[in-house]
C-alpha cells in the first residue's frame, strides 16, 4: 500500500477522534429520535458505519 | 432449569470447543484456520462478559457512558494500517512472546522492565478475569431453579469448577510448544468460533426483545420517554464536563485496544499474515457496531419491564425468562458464557508467558536449566507455564470472592483498562522516539500505577475491609486534597477518569522528563533505534545489534543445545552459516551470531533470560554511545549504497541493452538503404537500357528500316520513358512519405464517392484483362482524408489485385464496414493468394515474392509500401487477412476523426 494511501486511513482516524469528541459531539447533542433511535446514538451509529465503508473502500482499492 | 441439565449443557458446549481447537491444531496449515475472517473474529476477544452483560447495565441505568469503550478501537482501527503493522513485523522479526517481552526489548532488553509491565498485566487483568468468572456464577444463578438460591456456596463451586476446567483448556492448547511465539492455531480458532457464537445469539436476543417482546425501536423508544422523567440524560452527554469523562473514556478504551494482554495477544502474535490487517480494518468495526446495536432497547425493555427491581446487566436473560422463553435464554447464557471463556483463556494464555518469561524464568530458574538435558529443560518450562495458568485463574477466582461480588461488570473493566493504560507511554512514544530511555520507562509505570492504586483501588478495598466511606469521603488523614476521587480539588471527573488523568500525567510527563535527563546507554539505543526505524533495520537483518567483544561458537551452541535440544540447534547454526556465507568451521562467534541466537532464545525463555544467557558466554566489551550510533549509520549508510548501486546497474544494464537494439535497426537500416539504392540503378537501369537500343538502332539504319518498325521502336522509347518517369515519382513519393515531409490536404469528403472514382479510372484496364470489378459500397461515408492520397491508395491496391487475378474470370471485389471509429475497407480478388511467409514482408519497399524470381518483377515494389506509408499517415492500418484460401483480402482503415 503507498503511503498516500496509508495516510488517507491516519486522516480518517484523526477526522474520527475529532467528530466523537468535545465539542464537535455535542452537535449531536439533541433529545428526539429517529425512528426510535435517539439522536444522539443515531448519529453516533452513522458515523461509525461511515468509518467502516470508507476503510473498507480505501483497502479494497489500495491494498496490495 | 435444573441444576444438572445446565451443567450438562456447558459441559457439552466446552466438549464443542475442545473438538474445534483439536481440529484446528490439526490442520494447522489448512485455509480454514489461516484467513482474515479467523483473525478478526479473534480480535473480538476485546468483547467479554463486559460487553455482552454490562453494556446493558450502563445504557439501563449511566446512559451513554458504555459507548466508548467500543469508540476507542474504532478510532484506532484505521490507524492499524501503520502502527499495529509495525509492531506485528518488529514482533516477527524478534520471535517476541508477549508484550512485556516487547515493551523490555525496546529498552535493552531490560529484565526489570520486563518484571515490571508483567506485574502491571497482572494487576489489570486479574480482576478483569474475575469479573468473567462473577458474570459466569450470577449467569448461572440466574438460569438454575429458584430452589437452589438458598446454597449459594453450591454456585461459587460450580464457578470455580468452571474455572478450573477453563484453566485445563488453556494449559491444553496454551503450552503445546516450549516456544511461546509460535502460533496457538486451535486456541485462537476457538475464539473466532465463540465470536461469532457470541455475537449471533446477542443479535437473536436483540431482535427478539425489539421486536417480538415489543414493537419495534419506536415503540420501546416512545414507552421510555412517557414513563421516565429524566429520559434525556439517558440519550445525551449532558454537560460540557461529561465531555472530558467521554472523551478520557475513548482514549482509555483506544490504549486498551493495543495493550490489553489478550488483545496482544489475539492481534500481533497469533497473527500469521500481514494482510489479514485488510479485512480486520473495517471488518472488526463492523462488529463492534452490530454488537452494540441494540443494547439500548434490551436495556430499555428490561427498564419497562422490572422497573428497578433487577440488575439490569442481565436483562438478555431476565426478559426471555420472565416471557418463559428458556430456549432462548439458554442461547444467550452460552453466548455470554463464550464471551468469558475466550477472554479468559487468551489471558491468561498472554499472562502465563509473561510470568514465566519476564518473572520466573529470569529471576531464579535460569540456573536451574541443566546442561544437556534439554527434555527436563523444556519440561521445565512448559510446568512454569502450566503451574501460572492455573495460578492466575485461581487468584482471579480470590479477588472475584474477596472483591468482585460488590462491584459492577462495568467498574471493574474500567479499573483493569486503567492499570494497563500505564504501559502506553513507554509503549507508544517508544515506538516512534528513539530517545526513550529504560529508566523513564520504569519510572513512568511506576508512577502511574501507585497514582492509580491510590485513586482507584485503594478506596474500594479500604471500604471493602472497613466498611465505611471514609477515605473516599475525607480523603487520606482527612486531608481534603488528597480526596482519592477529588485529588487536588478535580471533583468533575468519574473515578476512573480522574485516576486515567493524574496517572496518565504523570505517567508521560515522567517518561519524557527522565529520558531527556538520562545519559542514553548504548545497548538500549541499538534496540531503540531496531525499533523506531524497524523498516531500515528489517533489512539490516542480524547485524543491526551492535556488539563487540570475544566469543566462541561452541560456547554459544551449548547454551542453544540446553534449550533447543542438539538436533535443532545444529540445525539453527546451520542455517545462520549458509546465510551468511560463513565457514561451518567458524570458531570465534560476531554480533550477528550473537543477535541471532539471543532471537532464538527469546521465544522459549524471554528476551531478558536470553541476554542473560548469552551473556554468561561471552565476553563483552563495553563500547560507546557514539560509536554505536556511528556502527549504525554506516550500516545503514551501506545498505542504501548497495541499493543505489543495483539501482544504477539495472539502469546501465537496461541503457545498454537500449542501445544494442538501435545499433542493430541501424545495421539493418544501412543494409537496407544500400539494398534499396542497388534495386533503384537496376530498376532504373532497365528502362534506359531499352530506350538506348532503340534509339542506337534507329540512328545506325537511316532509311533501310521499315515504317512500322521504326514506329514500333518509337513506341517503345515512349513507354520505357513512361515507366521511367513512374519510377522517379513513386521514389520521390516514397521519400517524401519516409522522411515524413508529405503534408496530407486533409477535407471532410464522402468515402464512396472517391472509390467510385477510383474504380471508374481502373475500369478500363481491368476490362482489357477479362476481369470484372465488383464495387459493394453502398452507403455514404463522410471523414476526413486527403483524396488524392487515398485515391493513390485505391488505384495502387486495385491494381495490384488485378495484376494477381487468373486470366480467366478474374473478379475484384471492394467493399467497405463501420467498425468502432473507424471505417474498413478491403479489396478481394480470387488470385493465388498470398503465401504464408510472405504476410509479414509485402508491405516493405521492393520486397518481391519469392515465388515471383521465375518470372520478370511487375511495378516498382514500392507501390505497397507507399500505400502503407500514406495509411498510417492518416492514422489507419493497413494489413492483410490472414488464413484464406482463395484470393488475397487487403484491408485498410481509415479513423473518423
Amino acid at each position: 500500500m503507498k503511503k498516500r494511501h496509508e495516510q488517507k486511513l491516519v486522516v480518517l482516524a484523526i477526522a474520527l477522534f475529532l467528530v466523537f469528541n468535545v465539542p464537535f459531539v455535542l452537535t449531536f447533542n439533541l433529545g428526539g429520535a429517529f425512528l426510535g433511535i435517539p439522536t444522539f446514538y443515531f448519529s453516533i451509529f452513522s458515523v461509525w458505519l461511515l468509518s467502516v465503508i470508507i476503510s473498507y473502500i480505501v483497502l479494497k482499492r489500495h491494498y496490495e | 432449569m435444573n441444576n444438572y441439565t445446565l451443567v450438562f449443557i456447558i459441559i457439552s458446549y466446552l466438549a464443542v470447543l475442545f473438538y474445534v481447537a483439536f481440529l484446528a491444531e490439526k490442520r494447522r496449515q489448512s485455509k480454514w484456520v489461516n484467513n482474515p475472517y479467523v483473525y478478526t473474529f479473534s480480535l473480538a476477544v476485546y468483547c467479554s462478559a463486559w460487553t455482552y452483560y454490562g453494556s446493558i447495565g450502563i445504557a439501563a441505568n449511566s446512559g451513554i457512558n458504555f459507548l466508548p469503550i467500543y469508540l476507542g478501537p474504532v478510532i484506532a482501527a484505521p490507524l492499524w494500517i501503520i502502527v499495529l503493522r509495525k509492531i506485528i513485523r518488529i514482533s516477527k522479526q524478534h520471535k517476541i512472546s508477549s508484550i512485556a517481552d516487547f515493551i523490555s526489548l525496546r529498552y535493552g532488553n531490560n529484565r526489570f522492565l520486563g518484571a515490571l509491565v508483567t506485574i502491571v498485566c497482572l494487576l489489570g487483568t486479574l480482576p478483569y478475569i474475575s469479573l468473567q468468572l462473577k458474570a459466569v456464577s450470577e449467569t448461572f444463578e440466574i438460569m438454575a431453579d429458584e430452589t437452589s438460591y438458598i446454597s449459594t456456596s453450591v454456585f461459587d463451586h460450580s464457578t470455580f469448577y468452571v474455572a478450573l476446567l477453563l484453566a485445563i483448556f488453556a494449559t491444553f492448547f496454551g503450552t503445546q510448544n516450549t516456544d511461546a511465539s509460535e502460533k496457538h492455531r486451535g486456541i485462537i480458532a476457538s475464539v473466532a468460533f465463540e465470536s461469532i457464537i457470541k455475537l449471533v445469539f446477542f443479535l437473536i436476543i436483540g431482535v427478539y426483545i425489539t421486536f417480538y417482546l415489543f414493537d419495534g425501536t419506536t415503540d420501546i423508544y416512545n414507552q421510555m420517554s412517557a414513563s421516565m422523567e429524566n429520559f434525556k440524560e439517558l440519550i445525551t452527554l449532558g454537560s460540557v464536563e461529561n465531555g472530558f469523562d467521554w472523551f478520557f473514556m475513548i482514549s482509555l478504551a483506544f490504549i486498551a485496544i493495543f495493550l490489553l494482554p489478550r488483545q496482544f495477544q489475539v492481534s500481533v502474535l497469533e497473527n500469521s499474515r500481514e494482510k489479514h490487517l485488510k479485512k480486520a480494518i473495517w471488518l472488526f468495526p463492523l462488529y463492534l457496531l452490530l454488537f452494540n446495536f441494540f443494547v439500548i432497547f434490551i436495556a430499555w425493555a428490561g427498564k419497562l419491564t422490572f422497573g428497578s427491581t433487577q440488575n439490569a446487566e442481565y436483562y438478555t436473560l431476565l426478559l426471555p425468562l420472565e416471557n418463559g422463553n428458556s430456549f432462548l435464554a439458554t442461547l444467550v447464557f452460552l453466548g455470554g458464557f463464550s464471551a468469558v471463556i475466550s477472554m479468559v483463556i487468551v489471558s491468561t494464555l498472554a499472562l502465563s508467558t509473561m510470568v514465566s518469561n519476564n518473572l520466573i524464568i529470569p529471576y531464579g530458574f535460569l540456573d536451574k536449566f541443566s546442561q544437556n538435558q534439554t527434555e527436563r529443560n523444556s519440561k521445565y518450562i512448559k510446568n512454569i507455564r502450566r503451574i501460572s495458568i492455573f495460578l492466575i485463574i485461581i487468584g482471579a477466582y480470590f479477588f472475584y470472592v474477596s472483591f468482585s461480588k460488590e462491584l459492577s461488570l462495568y467498574s471493574i473493566g474500567l479499573i483493569s483498562f486503567v492499570i494497563i493504560s500505564q504501559l502506553a507511554p513507554s509503549f507508544f512514544i517508544g515506538l516512534f522516539w528513539n530517545r526513550g530511555a529504560s529508566k523513564a520507562a520504569i519510572i513512568g509505570i511506576l508512577v502511574g500505577t501507585l497514582i492509580t492504586v491510590y485513586t482507584l483501588i485503594l478506596p474500594f478495598i479500604v471500604q471493602a475491609y472497613t466498611g465505611t466511606d471514609d477515605f473516599i469521603q475525607y480523603g487520606l488523614n482527612g486531608i481534603s486534597w488528597l480526596k482519592p476521587y477529588e485529588l487536588f480539588g478535580i471533583d468533575f471527573l468519574s473515578p476512573p477518569a480522574h485516576a486515567f488523568f493524574w496517572s496518565m500525567s504523570c505517567n508521560i510527563l515522567c517518561y519524557l522528563v527522565f529520558s531527556l535527563i538520562a545519559k542514553g546507554n548504548y545497548r538500549e539505543r541499538n534496540y531503540a533505534e531496531m525499533f523506531v526505524d524497524s523498516r531500515n533495520f528489517s533489512t539490516l537483518q542480524d547485524s543491526a545489534l551492535v556488539w563487540k567483544g570475544e566469543a566462541y561458537v561452541a560456547d554459544i551452541k551449548n547454551v542453544l543445545v540446553r534449550f533447543l535440544g542438539e538436533q535443532r540447534a545444529t540445525r539453527a547454526l546451520k542455517i545462520f552459516f549458509t546465510k551468511y556465507n560463513l565457514s561451518p568451521n567458524t570458531q570465534l562467534a560476531d554480533a550477528r551470531l550473537i543477535n541471532f541466537s539471543e532471537k532464538l532464545l527469546t521465544g522459549s525463555i524471554g528476551g531478558a533470560s536470553a541476554k542473560i544467557l548469552i551473556a554468561s558466554v561471552v565476553k563483552e566489551e563495553q563500547i560507546s554511545l557514539v560509536e554505536v550510533l556511528k556502527i549504525l549509520e554506516e550500516s545503514k549508510e551501506n545498505i542504501v549504497n548497495n541499493k543505489v548501486l543495483r539501482e544504477k546497474s539495472e539502469e546501465l544494464s537496461q541503457l545498454s541493452s537500449k542501445l544494442k537494439t538501435a545499433n542493430e535497426e541501424l545495421i539493418t537500416k544501412d543494409k537496407q538503404k544500400d539494398e534499396f539504392l542497388d534495386t533503384v540503378a537496376h530498376e532504373l537501369k532497365t528502362p534506359i537500357t531499352g530506350i538506348r537500343a532503340a534509339t542506337e538502332l534507329l540512328m545506325d539504319d537511316d532509311d533501310d528500316m521499315p515504317k512500322e518498325m521504326k514506329n514500333q521502336f518509337l513506341k517503345n522509347i515512349l513507354q520505357d520513358s513512361d515507366r521511367l518517369a513512374r519510377l522517379i515519382n513513386n521514389i520521390l513519393d516514397f521519400e517524401k512519405l519516409e522522411t515524413g515531409r508529405l503534408h496530407l490536404d486533409l477535407h471532410a469528403k464522402d468515402l464512396q464517392k472517391t472509390i467510385q472514382k477510383a474504380v471508374s479510372s481502373i475500369e478500363h484496364i481491368a476490362a482489357k484483362k477479362n476481369i470484372k470489378i465488383h464495387n459493394k459500397t453502398v452507403h455514404t461515408i463522410i471523414l476526413p482524408y486527403d483524396e488524392d492520397r487515398i485515391l493513390q491508395v485505391l488505384t495502387n491496391l486495385l491494381s495490384n489485385a488485378i495484376k494477381f487475378c487468373p486470366k480467366t474470370e478474374g473478379n475484384v471485389t471492394i467493399d467497405l464496414k463501420r467498425g468502432n471509429g473507424e471505417v474498413e475497407i478491403m479489396i478481394r480478388d480470387n488470385g493465388k493468394g498470398i503465401p504464408a511467409e510472405d504476410h509479414d514482408y509485402i508491405f516493405d519497399k521492393f520486397y518481391q515474392s519469392k515465388h515471383q524470381n521465375t518470372i520478370k518483377p511487375q511495378g516498382s515494389g514500392l507501390g505497397l509500401a507507399i500505400t502503407k506509408q500514406i495509411v498510417e499517415k492518416h492514422g489507419g492500418k493497413i494489413w492483410a487477412k490472414k488464413g484464406r484460401k482463395n484470393g488475397a483480402t487487403l484491408v485498410f482503415t481509415l479513423p473518423f476523426a
